[in-house]
C-alpha cells in the first residue's frame, strides 16, 4: 500500500493567498554576501510580515528561498480574509518603506507581491492546490509579461517593484466591499496550466497620485 | 496642449487558439513543441500577408489578427486550417485550431513593442474563442452581419452566451471541415 493511502485527506479551507517575492534577492546575496547582508534581509521580512499578519490572520508563513507564500483565513467571512490580506501587503509594503529609508541601500527590502483567494489543501505549515500555483503565476508577471496579454496597459507604467497584484476573484471582493483600494486592470493574460483568459488587477494604495494611465478602474 | 487621442477604427478580429497543445508539450517536449508553434506562426504570418491580415501579437499557442476587410478572414481562415493537413510540421502534431471572430470599433495604436488594438471587442474576441471547437470559427452576429452571404447561410443556430465581465454576445458557428 502505497504512503499516501494511509493519510488522511487534508483539510480545505477558502484562504486569501499572498506571494511576496523578494526582488533580486539573489543577486543581492551573491552581490554582498549571505551572511553579511541576504540572511538579515530575509529574517526582517519575516519579522516584518509577522508584525502585519499577526492580528489579520496570517495562518501560513512558509518560506519559497526569495520570498514566503502566506495564507490568510477568517473563520467568519472567506471575502474578509482577502480584505486582511490587501490590507496586510499595504502594511508591509508601508513598512518596508520606513525601513528602506534608514538602511544601507544593500539592504533594502523590495517587493512583489500578489494576491488570490481559492481553496486550499492544508498540509504542515504548508499549503497545496491549484490556486497556490495560480498565486505563483500572478506574482511571475512582470513588464515582459505584457505585450502577450490583450488590453494590457503599456509596459513602461507597470512598475518595477513595490506592487500588488490580485486575481479576479479578489479584484471582485474589494469592489463589491466597497474597499478604499483602487483597481486597475492590467490586461487578460493566459496563465501557465491554467485555461483561459485571467483578467489580473493591480490594487493601488490608498494615497495613490492620480496617474492610473489608461488602465481600466473596476467599479 | 492635449496628443490627440489614439483614432479608433472598425475592424475584423480573428483570434486562434491551437487545439492539443498541451498534450504536444507533454508528449513531445517543450523544445519540438515551440518549434512547432514558431513554424506555424511563420505560415500564419506568410498567410496574413496574403490574405491583407494584419497579425497584431502571437501569445504562446495563440494568435490575434485584424482586417479591414472582413471579406478577407475567411480565406485566411481556411488557409490556417489547411496546414493541419498539407504542413508537415503540424499533420499528426496539432489537434486543430479555435477560430472566433468579431467586428468592432477598436482603438488601433503603436506600442513599444508594436501595433496593437485595445477596447472591450478584443476581450469578447478572446473570450469567445473559448467556445469554439476544432474545425470551427465561432463570429459573432456583428461579425456574421457583414459576411458574404454564403458564410451566413453556412452558420449554425443563433446562441447566445454572458460573457466574463461584460456583457452577453449572439454568435453562430460555421464548421470548417470541407471549407
Amino acid at each position: 500500500m502505497a504512503a499516501s493511502d494511509t493519510e488522511p485527506m487534508p483539510e480545505v479551507v477558502t484562504e486569501a493567498i499572498v506571494v511576496i517575492d523578494l526582488v533580486e534577492s539573489t543577486l543581492t546575496s551573491n552581490l554582498f554576501g549571505w551572511y553579511a547582508v541576504g540572511r538579515q534581509v530575509i529574517r526582517d521580512l519575516r519579522a516584518l510580515i509577522g508584525e502585519v499578519g499577526e492580528s489579520r490572520g496570517l495562518r501560513c508563513l512558509r518560506s519559497t528561498g526569495d520570498g514566503y507564500l502566506l495564507t490568510f483565513h477568517d473563520p467568519q467571512s472567506a471575502e474578509r480574509a482577502a480584505l486582511r490580506a490587501v490590507e496586510a501587503v499595504f502594511e508591509l509594503l508601508n513598512r518596508v518603506a520606513h525601513r528602506n529609508r534608514q538602511v544601507p541601500e544593500e539592504r533594502a527590502l523590495n517587493l512583489r507581491c500578489a494576491v488570490h483567494l481559492g481553496e486550499v489543501d492544508i498540509v504542515s505549515n504548508d499549503r497545496e492546490g491549484p490556486h497556490i500555483s495560480l498565486a505563483f503565476r500572478l506574482e511571475e508577471i512582470s513588464r515582459a509579461s505584457l505585450p502577450a496579454a490583450l488590453n494590457p496597459i503599456p509596459p513602461e507604467q507597470f512598475p518595477l517593484q513595490n506592487y500588488v497584484l490580485c486575481s479576479e476573484e479578489v479584484a471582485g471582493i474589494l469592489s463589491r466591499r466597497a474597499s478604499p483600494w483602487e483597481m486597475v486592470s492590467i490586461g487578460l493574460l493566459k496563465l501557465k496550466g491554467f485555461p483561459g483568459w485571467r483578467e489580473v488587477f493591480r490594487v493601488l494604495p490608498e494615497d495613490h497620485p492620480v496617474d492610473l494611465g489608461r488602465g481600466i478602474r473596476v467599479s | 496642449m492635449h496628443a490627440p487621442p489614439p483614432p479608433r477604427k472598425p475592424l475584423a478580429l480573428v483570434f486562434c487558439d491551437i487545439a492539443g497543445s498541451t498534450r504536444l508539450i507533454a508528449q513531445e517536449g517543450d523544445l519540438v513543441a515551440s518549434a512547432v508553434f514558431r513554424e506555424f506562426f511563420e505560415h500564419a504570418s506568410r498567410l496574413g500577408r496574403e490574405h491583407h491580415c494584419l497579425m497584431i501579437k502571437f501569445m504562446g499557442d495563440s494568435f490575434l489578427a485584424v482586417f479591414d476587410n472582413i471579406d478577407d478572414v475567411m480565406p485566411f481562415v481556411v488557409s490556417i486550417e489547411c496546414l493541419l493537413s498539407q504542413n508537415p510540421t503540424s499533420v499528426g502534431r496539432l489537434a486543430g485550431f479555435y477560430f472566433s471572430l468579431h467586428y468592432g470599433n477598436v482603438l488601433y495604436i503603436e506600442t513599444s513593442y508594436g501595433s496593437d488594438v485595445l477596447g472591450e471587442d478584443v476581450n469578447v474576441v478572446a473570450y469567445l474563442n473559448e467556445l469554439a471547437q476544432p474545425h470551427e470559427i465561432v463570429i459573432t452576429q456583428a461579425a456574421l452581419e457583414r459576411m458574404p452571404g454564403d458564410y451566413q447561410a453556412r452558420a449554425g443556430a443563433s446562441e447566445f452566451r454572458q460573457l466574463k465581465g461584460g456583457g452577453g454576445v449572439e454568435f453562430r458557428r460555421v464548421n470548417l471541415l470541407g471549407s
